[in-house]
């Protein structure tokens, strides 16, 4: 392969082959039928790049996903922390009114915190009643010692989450992946498919080279 | 490449198909095949036999060369009360599921327990015989021939067994039926936990053929709604007519499948049996007309073995 | 038909095969479309053909599918591969008596194949069905036989170039092989558990993406730029095309059980490689409709660019609902309901159909040097098919967004049915509308082969359409 190294994008071809190929091109009719040698028009190669971000951006394992028991472990201690118990306690408000106090105490508290969870936490917002329900479960599984990111919140059950990141020994990790094997090589893959066609197409004579349907025909 | 060079052309379309084949079936293949089967998969594995689509031993799909589960509470063999048991009867020339014929279907754990504490080794499949799924103190799940542990064999098994269930044989008629056209057996991760049960996991299908997932569904997923309804009077009218315990329902009829006798040994009729039912829903009669129980061995008593066998 | 079997192979005119295999495909296509409307009577009203227990909906169903997909969609490729790709190379077909038997053992083998589905003699997988034995016949009597005639008039052709229609011929050919032979080694090699359920749908992926898709696409490739006049606008948005398919195409196979225990990245794997499907779908609408530039008219006027513009337009929707559909922030909504049967509906008989529709139109009245007998029916097939998808696809992609929103919010599956109930009615009548659309398109035909104008020698049966 002939490749000019010093404008290497606009030929990969030599001259001679260059004129090989449009003598071929413009003496030859297929079956009646001829080809252009048009480029992609520009707003097109930018759909197909728009193309690439929107593939990896939108299939991130996270979205669309339950949540993990993890980001409510630091609601569920502070719930059962004497101060927020003697506000979800007090009698001489309406029970709505308790969860409403003990929910913001618990909030503001949090957010003194830097937590890795913050974001998950907006997405899955939960109320009080809902986390005197799951409470104990998640604070049983505290004591047993397992990583609380391998469980799922569904409902009023806190149970083992549903993926397996099959690891190279064979365990299996039921986290929520945001990055991982399938992901890496979806990227390797595409870019070494952009370089086989560039190099394809940037072999063919230049787009600026119109072939001459006259002759053939 | 550039104009007009197939000799390259060619080259590079084999390399990408390669590469493509290469990471969609070798990688993943090696990463499933890596894993262990789980009880379920076992459970499975015994209830369902060898192959449930076409072959050789069972071509016109009747149901042929599968085991029979069976539930004992007592020892075939001592008549002593024991606690209530699944075991799994393969008649003598029944064909053994994979997972006891190749070594790389159970998982090196599951395997070396069978193998060790299990026996499967001695397991013949012209002499058939009996096997139960057991878990070591590890929790590692494996199978054990009680045949050759505890001297039961299939005969005597079947005698003994309180209650038996040809859901092996039941799978055969829901492949052949197309049931696994609307009705899943594969409840979603992310959503159906609720109404249909847990999700499965990824060892509990090691050994099953073919795993009829589905993929339209069009009813409610299957997976296990012999949890949700173990009631053998309600399938015996779900399946004659599902029309005359949920009237919305678009199922077909599989009456069809009682074949000529009930269980009493009266023919079934089946026109005669529409005409009182039109008669019943012309508001003519107050009941409709009572639905005859399948005989032990129609294959109408398969299916709904299979479909309450799904826990 | 029968003569030409046992002739020598130069008293059999060229065309000959291409001309059963069109017929056959028509006639096929009048077989499925009418399972599909008998079919989506019965999930409509359940007791309507009570009593007709050897056409039980569980047994149908496949019938359905294969007639459509081996009778009308393959038999429609093999009849537009055996007049394109001689025209194409300026050359004869390499055996014209081997694509008659081609056809003849093509239908018996469909008729045994599907006869066997139709009595429940079946593999238990969902797109490979068909049981062992018939998968051999398939491979090797009905596609390498094909494949062959395909293969040797392109190394027998009389240019130098292969045309881009060439490419997709042959390399989809080899992939369709390929993919048959790999696809079912849950059967040859009795694979389990889920490596069966996944080298299923591998098959079912791989067999839609490597051999429908891309014909049907490569099929436009010749129909377009031949009867508008038009130069194909570009060579190398083809090559892009044609690669991107190979790489993108043949990948996501994973993506059919996003909600199943695979590994999680082959899911994220699939899913990214699904929404790059886009690549090759904008490379090829493109390409497509940048060629016809100038020669929009026709867009009216002629009846096979109707039918290929509306298949290529149909294709943008389609390849949209296809990239993100699979991807796990959608397809947990949608994954199992009837909004796939919609998009599966608008893959085969949306883009595909219309695509092989144009080619087998423009093919017999080229191949019969006929006129088409009514240019006023075609046009009516041409609106049954186009109102009947269009009803199709919209009851059952609302029926899909209902079964989700269901399945989200934990509905009583009764519920379920009770609000599917009247889109299931619906999508009865656009079935039957293409159903009655097809036979009057059989019958143009069988006019046209009988009573058709004869197309003078060096003109172009669209230049004629409107000359009396």
């Amino acid at each position: 392969m002939g490749w000019t190294f010093n404008n290497p994008l606009f030929s990969l071809t030599t001259d001679d082959q260059n004129k090989e190929a449009k003598h071929t091109w413009e003496h030859e009719s297929l079956g009646g039928i001829a080809e252009n040698n048009n480029p992609l028009p520009r707003p097109v190669i930018g759909l197909l790049l728009l193309t690439f971000a929107t593939a990896i951006a939108i299939t991130f394992p996270l979205y669309g996903q339950r949540p993990t028991a993890a980001i409510y472990l630091d609601y569920v201690s502070l719930m059962n922390s004497t101060m927020v118990q003697e506000v979800m306690n007090d009698r001489t408000i309406t029970h709505d009114a308790a969860n409403q106090k003990a929910m913001a105490l618990i909030e503001d508290s949090l957010a003194h915190f830097d937590s890795k969870y913050t974001f998950q936490r907006a997405q899955h917002p939960i109320d009080l009643d809902q986390l005197r329900v799951i409470g104990p479960a998640i604070i049983e599984l505290q004591r047993a010692g397992v990583d609380l990111e391998e469980y799922s919140v569904i409902g009023p059950n806190v149970v083992k989450s549903n993926f397996f990141n099959i690891q190279p020994d064979g365990t299996v990790i039921a986290k929520q992946p945001w990055w991982d094997k399938g992901y890496q090589i979806s990227f390797w893959y595409f870019i070494g498919f952009c370089l086989a066609v560039i190099i394809t197409v940037k072999r063919l004579p230049h787009f600026s080279w119109r072939p001459d349907h006259t002759i053939a025909h | 490449m550039a104009f007009r060079e197939y000799r390259i052309g060619c080259w590079m379309f084999g390399f990408a198909l390669s590469l493509s084949m290469f990471v969609t079936i070798i990688l993943p293949g090696l990463d499933i095949s890596s894993m262990s089967s789980t009880k379920i998969a076992l459970e499975k594995q015994l209830t369902y036999g060898w192959e449930t689509g076409f072959n050789y031993y069972d071509p016109f799909l009747q149901g042929k060369d599968k085991p029979v589960k069976v539930v004992l509470t007592k020892d075939p063999m001592t008549g002593k009360a024991i606690d209530k048991t699944d075991a799994f009867v393969f008649p003598a020339g029944t064909h053994f599921p994979s997972g006891l014929t190749h070594d790389g279907i159970l998982g090196d754990d599951v395997q070396k327990a069978s193998e060790e504490l299990g026996k499967i080794g001695q397991a013949d499949e012209a002499q058939g015989g009996v096997f139960l799924v057991r878990s070591t103190a590890d929790d590692v799940p494996y199978i054990e021939f009680a045949t050759a542990t505890k001297g039961w064999t299939a005969d005597a098994t079947l005698k003994a067994a309180d209650e038996k269930l040809l859901a092996g044989s039941g799978k055969t008629m829901f492949v052949r039926e197309g049931c696994w056209w609307c009705h899943t057996l594969l409840p979603e991760q992310t959503q159906d936990w609720q109404s249909f049960g847990r999700p499965p996991l990824v060892g509990d299908f090691n050994g099953e053929s073919p795993t009829t997932f589905g993929s339209d569904r069009k009813a409610p997923d299957l997976l296990h709604v012999g949890s949700r309804n173990s009631s053998r009077e309600w399938m015996v009218m779900h399946f004659f007519n599902p029309r005359l315990v949920q009237p919305h329902s678009i199922m077909p009829r599989y009456d069809y499948l009682w074949g000529d006798v009930d269980a009493d040994g009266n023919a079934v009729d089946l026109p005669g049996w529409d005409e009182k039912y039109l008669a019943y829903a012309r508001g003519e009669s107050i009941y409709p007309p009572a639905v005859p129980m399948p005989a032990a061995d129609s294959e109408a008593r398969k299916l709904i073995d299979f479909v309450i066998n799904l826990k | 038909m029968l003569k030409y079997l046992f002739s020598k192979e130069d008293d059999i005119p060229q065309g000959t095969a291409a001309i059963f295999f069109g017929i056959s495909s028509i006639a096929w296509f009048v077989i499925g479309t009418g399972l599909g409307s008998f079919n989506a009577a019965k999930l409509a009203f359940p007791d309507l053909f009570h009593g007709l227990y050897s056409l039980q909906f569980g047994h149908m169903r496949q019938v359905h599918v294969h007639a459509v997909i081996f009778g009308w969609i393959a038999m429609a490729f093999a009849a537009s591969m055996m007049y394109i790709t001689p025209a194409l190379g300026n050359t004869k077909l390499w055996s014209e008596k081997l694509g008659v038997w081609n056809c003849l053992l093509y239908n018996v083998g469909l008729c045994l194949a599907l006869a066997l589905l139709w009595s429940g003699v079946t593999s238990g997988r969902e797109y490979s069905d068909h049981i062992w034995p018939i998968d051999l016949y398939i491979a090797f009597v009905m596609v390498v036989p094909w494949s062959l005639n395909v293969w040797m008039t392109i190394v027998n052709r009389r240019t130098q170039g292969i045309y881009t229609t060439n490419w997709f011929f042959a390399g989809c050919m080899f992939m369709t092989i390929i993919v048959f032979l790999i696809g079912n080694t849950p059967e040859w090699l009795h694979l389990t558990g889920l490596n069966e359920a996944y080298m299923t749908w591998w098959f079912a992926h791989n067999i839609l993406g490597l051999l429908i898709t891309p014909v049907a696409a490569a099929i436009t490739y010749y129909i377009v730029p031949k009867i508008t006049g038009n130069p194909l606008y570009s060579h190398r948005v083809g090559h892009l095309h044609f690669w991107s398919i190979v790489v993108f195409y043949s990948t996501p196979a994973a993506h059919h059980l996003m909600s199943s225990p695979l590994p999680e990245w082959l899911k994220s794997f699939a899913s990214v490689e699904g929404v790059l499907i886009l690549v090759p779908a904008v490379a090829y609408v493109c390409n497509i409709l940048l060629t016809m530039q100038g020669r929009w008219a026709l867009f009216v006027e002629n009846i096979e660019i109707k039918f290929t513009i509306t298949g290529v337009l149909l294709a943008i929707p389609l390849n949209m609902q296809g990239g993100f559909q699979q991807t796990r922030a959608i397809n947990w909504y949608i994954h199992g309901t009837g909004w796939i049967v919609a998009h599966a509906h608008l893959a085969l008989l949306g883009f595909s159909t219309f695509a092989e529709a144009a080619s087998v139109y423009y093919g017999m009245q080229v191949l019969l040097r006929r006129k088409l007998w009514s240019a006023s029916l075609a046009n009516f097939h041409f609106w049954m098919l186009l109102i009947g998808f269009s009803l199709y696809w919209t009851s059952m992609t609302i029926s899909g967004l209902i079964q989700g929103a269901a399945k989200i919010y934990e509905v009583p599956y009764v519920d379920v049915v009770i609000a599917e109930h009247p889109y299931m009615i619906v999508r009865w009548l656009g079935g039957t509308m293409v159903f009655f659309g097809n036979i009057i398109w059989l019958y143009n035909m069988i006019m046209t082969a009988r009573a058709g104008d004869p197309v003078p020698v060096g003109r172009q049966p669209a230049e004629i359409a409107y000359t009396r």
